[in-house]
Formats: structure tokens, C-alpha cells, sequence
């Protein structure tokens, strides 16, 4: 796919996202547009796309079922139990019912007894590129924010402690994005995700002060996304949970591995 | 020459011959050892790849600097700070001198037959560096220059010296930029005592320096142009070096049997893997031929933080090491690493820029 194509299928899937029902409206949508070929054929380029685009628009659709099921070569389309944070498994159910997981009533995730282990890199790549996506839609939201409203006669924009929160979250999302980028392997994928996920608290974090009181109103949009922050950081490991696996590694290899060469 | 032969012919080049820096600790003994390294490197033509032929350098993209680069500072065969001097002072001086005077000085720099400083801060112009006062002013065919500078890595080892002076008026269009010699008269430098113990800065008083016309880097009012141009130099191989360096260190903590705190550790890992992607990601921007500007900030910031957060873990999971030990290695590189939001641009300078250019939120 060349870039001209690229950027067409990124406008087609941003405006099915932003106009298609939330969940299984978006689905069907997306298997309109090609989802199953794409993920079949061109994964590399497809995943990270829907997948930060999910979390840049804000919508919802469950395929991150379909990304670990063809990475555990079975059939997509499908549900399977997912191992959740804290040694919890979860499904994303697909049937469109309505109960959501307690703090994010979009996301329908519900506890299940726990399942067969899956293959995880490929799902956490996935959620990284989401949880990107998300920070980046939280520090737009608050930039533009910073941007309108004035306090003492001036732009918040003007103030250099808001201005540094800003941009520290500005570089947390571009070390996430480096890092997915560069995943290949299940190390890579593990450190991938934890540093989106990480990327994406600490976005939720400066953010939410920079909105102030109106952040913290439902009827802006942050809180939705500061809630999918956290239930999807806790999906196939969280942050937590996956810097220590990493630390783990390092003791048992007595070496820290560099993933990436020029 | 391909990344990954040039890889491969100096890791078996450097197996096959021993430059392992002796016990000395001492700024001397590895001002010494840089120089013996480099002309090693040299003769071997490892250094001149990279570098353009006008300078006695073999050509090729700067991929192959960062690769040797990082070849020496895994082996520590180098002080990896000035070690990464002349991925500054190289190609301002390429970019910048007149070709005979490129051609007949850096191949010196190179080969480890002399080291250069550069010569920017003031006592009075740290951060906002466009305020410089040491003033050049013409006289005959020539300048004369006067003014101190501050925070000049190497100047008592050092040949030469890129200079910025005020020429003109106040402010970015009235700074040019010198290649000075550092033997001229007038010219004195005093090492300042730093608190990590190793003197590599020094003070540098300039009381009626000559310095001949055609040692103008540019044209008059270059100076700032000069400067920013350099930035992006500094942050891709210098920081690739930085980052391999910073690799070692955390395997250095791991064999010296640190508390195994998997959380602590894995932090360090996470941000230490961050910079790597994003400098790997900066580098093939460059050699595609990409104009690196202010989103290197991000690469300054995330390299930064992973410093600090490497030697502040170190610290807690050696304890009493940075304070007890006979051995220096550890308390020099915990002290170092303080400045490491300081140099180079402080990191608030760093959010400052990222804060106005990347994310467009204006003046403050």
C-alpha cells in the first residue's frame, strides 16, 4: 500500500468510525470496508491504523478478538477469553449486549471462567496502538482547550506550567509510538504496550488538569476516554504487570536486549 | 559500505585488537586514551567512514558513525561525552569553513592528533544563549576578539575552538561564528572543579584574540544559523552513542547484583527502549535525507529522562554504593547524570520548544 492509498483508507475508516453505531454497527461497518482481507493480508499496516483510529475517534468495535485469534490461527469472527490484569479473564462479547465492564460501559467486556493461554504480541501491539490513539484524543482535547479559554486576561495556552504538561504528555505518546512502531517480537510487544499504556496515564493524567473543572464534567468528552485508558491498560497485561515481567527478564538474562539495530 | 558490514568488520577488528583504556581514571589518562583510540581507528580507516572525502573521510551516510560509535562506548573504550565531540564540531566546520581550511584541520581532529572545544555559553547567556556579549570586531584583515566563555568541554586539552562572537547588533542576526586557534595570545582557560570530580569544563578568557579573516566560519551573522544547524548533529549519532552507552550501564547494574527489583528494573528498561526506537526512528529519517528540526526535542527529553531514571535506580538498588564506594564508576555517573537535564538545552527549554513548535500552542 503507498502512502496515497494509506491515507485514503485512514479517512475512509476515520469517518466510518465517527459515523457508524458504536459496536456491532461498527463491526459490520468495518467488514464493509475490508477488515478480514486487510487483517489477513497487509496486518502490519492494518492493525496499527484501526486500531489508533479506534482510540483517536473514540469509537469501539471488538476486533481485538479477531487480531488474537488469527495470531492463535484460528478462525476470526469469533470471541475467546482474554487474560485481563490481576490474573482475571475477560470476553469482549460481540453479541451487542449492552452490559459494559463497570467503568467503561462502552468497552462489553464480562468476566469469564479462564481460558486455554493465547498468543499475546500480536494483541498487544493492537491495544498499544489503541491506547495511543487515546492519549493522542485526550491531549487534542485538552490543547485545543488550553488554546480557548482565557483566565487573567490571557490564553491558558500562555502558562508555562500548563504548557509543560502538555508537552510532557507530547513526549510520552511519541516514545509509545516509537516503541510500537518498532515491535516485532513478544519482548517488543510486551515493552510496546507497557509504554503506551504508560503513555496513555500519564496523557489522562496532564490532561484532566489542563481541562480543569469542565474535564471533569460528562459532558465533555475526556472522561470517555480517560475511562478506556485504563480498562484497555489492563487488557493482556497492564502496565504494571508488564514492566515487571520485563524487569523479570532482565534479572533471569543478566542483560538487557536491544530490540532495535540501525 | 552496509550498515551491518560495517558492523560486523569493526566488532572483528575490534576483537583482534586491544584498545582497553588502562585503570586510570583520571580526565588526563582518558583525554589520552581517546586520542589513542581515535588514531587507532584512523590508520585502521574504522574513523573515516561516514565523513565526507573533502576531509579525508571515506563518504557514506552518518549510520556508520553511530554504529562505531556505539562499538566503542558498549566496549567502553572511550569516555562516550567526548567521545561524541566531534559529531558537533565536524560538520559545522564541513558545512561552514572555507573548504581548504575544512580539508587542512579536521582530518587532525579526526585522527586523534589534537581535540577542539566549542566555545558558546557565557557567564551571562546560558539558556538564552542569543544574548552572547564576546564581541569581534574587525581590524585590518582580521578580528579581534574579547569576552569569556563558560561550560568548555575540553578547552585545556584543546587546538581549537568554534567560537560564537557578536559582530553586529543585538540578538540572532549579530553572532559569527570563529575557528579559533586556542595557542593565540591572549587566549586563557581555567578548568572549573565540577561536582562529579571529573574537570572537563573549563572557563575561557578571550583579551584581544587575532583571529584571521579567513578563519570566519560562514559569513558575518552566521553565527546563530551555525548553531541551530548543529543540534540536529548532536542529537542522532550523539545520542545513539548516549543510548548504548546507557545499555551497558543498566548491564553493568545487573552483573554487579543489584537488589532484583523487577518493577524498578523494567522502568528502566521501558524508558531506555523508548529512546532507542525513537533515535533508531530519527536516524533513518536522516540518511533517507530528512531535515531533522525542533520534534529532536522529544528524542533530548525521553534520553534525559532515561538517564536520570537509570543511575536514580542504581543508586537504590546498590545502596551505599554511589556513597561508600571506593570505586568511583558509579558515584561519577550518578553525579554526572544531574546535568543531564541541564546541558545541551535544559529540559525546560526542551518543553519550551516542543510546547511552541510541535504542538502549536503559541507564545507564552
Amino acid at each position: 500500500m503507498d502512502s496515497a492509498e494509506h491515507g485514503l483508507l485512514e479517512e475512509a475508516l476515520r469517518r466510518t468510525m465517527t459515523t457508524a453505531e458504536p459496536g456491532a454497527g461498527l463491526d459490520s461497518a468495518l467488514a464493509g470496508l475490508g477488515w478480514t482481507q486487510m487483517l489477513a493480508e497487509e496486518p502490519d499496516t492494518a492493525v496499527p491504523l484501526v486500531f489508533r483510529l479506534l482510540g483517536e475517534t473514540g469509537a469501539r468495535a471488538a476486533v481485538l478478538n479477531d487480531v488474537v485469534l488469527r495470531a492463535a490461527g484460528r478462525p476470526v469472527g469469533g470471541t475467546l477469553p482474554l487474560p485481563y490484569a490481576g490474573g482475571v479473564w475477560v470476553e469482549w462479547a460481540r453479541d451487542g449486549s449492552p452490559a459494559g465492564s463497570a467503568l467503561d460501559p462502552g468497552l462489553p467486556l464480562r468476566r469469564v471462567d479462564p481460558g486455554e493461554a493465547v498468543p499475546l504480541a500480536a494483541g498487544r501491539r493492537a491495544l498499544g496502538w489503541w491506547l495511543l490513539g487515546t492519549g493522542r484524543a485526550m491531549l487534542e482535547l485538552a490543547r485545543e482547550h488550553v488554546l480557548d479559554r482565557q483566565q487573567f486576561g490571557r490564553p491558558l495556552a500562555s502558562f508555562q506550567a500548563l504548557r509543560h504538561r502538555l508537552a510532557e504528555a507530547f513526549v510520552a505518546l511519541e516514545g509509545a509510538e516509537a516503541a510500537l512502531a518498532a515491535a516485532e517480537d513478544d519482548t517488543g510487544s510486551l515493552l510496546a504496550k507497557a509504554v503506551a499504556g504508560r503513555a496513555a496515564l500519564t496523557a489522562a493524567r496532564h490532561c484532566q488538569q489542563a481541562l480543569g473543572g469542565i474535564g471533569f464534567t460528562a459532558e465533555h468528552a475526556l472522561h470517555r476516554h480517560v475511562r478506556r485508558a485504563l480498562v484497555l491498560d489492563g487488557l493482556l497485561g497492564s502496565t504494571r504487570e508488564l514492566t515487571r515481567e520485563a524487569g523479570a527478564l532482565l534479572l533471569r538474562e543478566g542483560r538487557a536486549r536491544r530490540l532495535v539495530d540501525l | 559500505m552496509r550498515t551491518a558490514e560495517f558492523r560486523q568488520g569493526v566488532r572483528a577488528w575490534l576483537d583482534g585488537n586491544d584498545l582497553t583504556p588502562p585503570p586510570d581514571h583520571s580526565l588526563d589518562a582518558q583525554v589520552a586514551q581517546l586520542a589513542r583510540v581515535r588514531a587507532a581507528l584512523w590508520d585502521a580507516d574504522w574513523m573515516r567512514h561516514g565523513w565526507p572525502r573533502a576531509v579525508g573521510g571515506l563518504g557514506g551516510d552518518g549510520t556508520l558513525r553511530a554504529v562505531l560509535g556505539e562499538e566503542v562506548a558498549s566496549r567502553a573504550l572511550a569516555e562516550p561525552g567526548i567521545w561524541s565531540m566531534v559529531e558537533v564540531l565536524v560538520p559545522t566546520v564541513v558545512d561552514y569553513a572555507p573548504p581548504a581550511l575544512a580539508a587542512e584541520m579536521v582530518p587532525r581532529l579526526l585522527s586523534g592528533r589534537e581535540q577542539w572545544c566549542q566555545g558558546f555559553s557565557e557567564p551571562g547567556s546560558g539558556s538564552d544563549l542569543a544574548s552572547l556579549s564576546t564581541r569581534a570586531v574587525p581590524d585590518g584583515d582580521g578580528w579581534v576578539v574579547s569576552g569569556q566563555k563558560v561550560w568548555t568541554s575540553l578547552a585545556q586539552y584543546a587546538a581549537r575552538c568554534v567560537l560564537l562572537a557578536r559582530t553586529g547588533g543585538p540578538g540572532h542576526a549579530g553572532i559569527s561564528a570563529f575557528l579559533v586557534d586556542m595557542d593565540s595570545p591572549g587566549v586563557t582557560v581555567r578548568p572549573l572543579r565540577t561536582m562529579h570530580g571529573v574537570d572537563e569544563f573549563a572557563e575561557v578568557f578571550l583579551d584581544g584574540v587575532r583571529v584571521p579573516a579567513h578563519r570566519m566560519l560562514g559569513a558575518p551573522g552566521d553565527g546563530w544559523r551555525l548553531a541551530m544547524d548543529l543540534l540536529p548533529h548532536e542529537r542522532s549519532t550523539c545520542f545513539w552513542h548516549r543510548v548504548a552507552h546507557l545499555y551497558g550501564t543498566l548491564d553493568r547494574l545487573l552483573a554487579d547484583g543489584c537488589e532484583p527489583d523487577p518493577d524498578a528494573l523494567g522502568a528502566v528498561w521501558l524508558d531506555l527502549h523508548s529512546v532507542r526506537c525513537r533515535s533508531a526512528a530519527t536516524q533513518r529519517r536522516q540518511a533517507e535525507g530528512g531535515r531533522l528540526g525542533p520534534e529532536t526535542s522529544v528524542d533530548k527529553i525521553l534520553l534525559a529522562t532515561a538517564e536520570q531514571r537509570l543511575f536514580d535506580t542504581a543508586r537504590e538498588l546498590l545502596p551505599g554504593t554511589v556513597e561508600l564506594a571506593e570505586d568511583a564508576t558509579w558515584r561519577t555517573g550518578y553525579l554526572y547524570a544531574r546535568a543531564a537535564t541541564i546541558y545541551g538545552g535544559t529540559a525546560e527549554i526542551q518543553r519550551n520548544i516542543v510546547a511552541r513548535r510541535l504542538l502549536g500552542l503559541g507564545k507564552e
